[in-house]
């Protein structure tokens, strides 16, 4: 789902990292932005404050939702 | 120090975030680039308004966003590819210290990219790329002398076709007037950092804030 802000049209993109390579990658955000390098910069910038061993993004449409919050599996 | 003046003014609040992020990787390579200077048994300036070496373009606070997006695309290309030639260059000190600021970098590039795509910077973009190719220096100067000596991995041509490779447009070195360079400053125009800067990077603004006595 695009919507407007500044950019003509954006992205939602849900963000990972973990802290070792034990546990597992835990979503620790989102961040909007109108294409990849820039949801990459705008992760990094806003989620990096902790020392990540790994951090990835996720556009947000790329995931398939099996079921939802008071839906039947 | 002018990153930081948009950590609040930047067209979104993601933007504003970089803004201040990138402002603090600069501080941080700064710091780190006094230090291995130190190291290396360079001697300290005294801090005097003629002794800062800054790009024209960041003489003046920027009054447009566009002001901003291509100083993030365009001089931070060209200061990133400077610091590449160091850390590819033969002095062990800058090979090992560089690579995290490389690392950093690389996003602020992401950030320049992509906002340039958008933003119509053209005049700025044009004026970013002559700033960043005049700190570069002529054909000849200091920087081919340190390439020849292995110091820096790359001369003064293959910063320029480097910066135009990842910038775009070409860097049109002819139409510069080299006689007036100064290889000091590595600028031709005169002029310098704003008063009210100047105070804030030297630590006098600080002081108006203290109690008397304090």
């Amino acid at each position: 789902m695009g919507f407007v802000r500044v950019h003509d049209e954006v992205r939602e993109y849900e963000v990972f990292a973990r802290k070792t390579r034990l546990e597992p990658l835990r979503q620790v955000g989102a961040v909007v932005a109108p294409d990849d390098e820039l949801a990459m910069a705008y992760a990094r910038a806003t989620y990096d404050e902790e020392r990540w061993v790994e951090m990835m993004i996720v556009p947000k449409a790329a995931v398939i939702q099996l079921w939802a919050p008071g839906e039947e599996a | 120090m002018r990153y930081a003046e948009w950590c609040i003014a930047a067209p979104t609040l993601e933007a504003d975030i970089a803004a201040a992020a990138m402002g603090l990787d600069d501080i941080g390579h700064s710091r780190v680039l006094y230090g291995s200077l130190r190291e290396l048994g360079t001697p300290d300036v005294v801090d005097e308004p003629g002794s800062y070496a800054n790009v024209p373009y960041l003489d003046r606070p920027w009054t447009d966003w566009t002001a901003f997006v291509a100083a993030n695309g365009v001089l931070d290309t060209g200061f990133t590819l400077m610091i590449e030639a160091l850390a590819g260059g033969n002095v062990e000190v800058l090979r090992s210290r560089l690579k995290k600021m490389l690392q950093e970098e690389r996003y602020h590039a992401m950030h320049g990219r992509s906002w340039m795509r958008e933003s119509g910077a053209v005049t700025a973009i044009d004026q970013a790329r002559r700033d960043a190719v005049v700190w570069f220096g002529p054909e000849g100067s200091d920087v081919d002398d340190l390439h020849g000596k292995g110091i820096l991995s790359l001369g003064v041509r293959e910063l320029r076709r480097r910066l135009d490779e990842q910038v775009g447009g070409s860097a049109e070195s002819a139409a510069i007037d080299w006689k007036a360079w100064d290889p000091m400053r590595r600028r031709i125009n005169p002029g310098g950092i704003d008063e009210l800067t100047l105070n804030m990077l030297q630590g006098l603004a600080e002081k108006r804030y203290m109690p008397a006595g304090a």
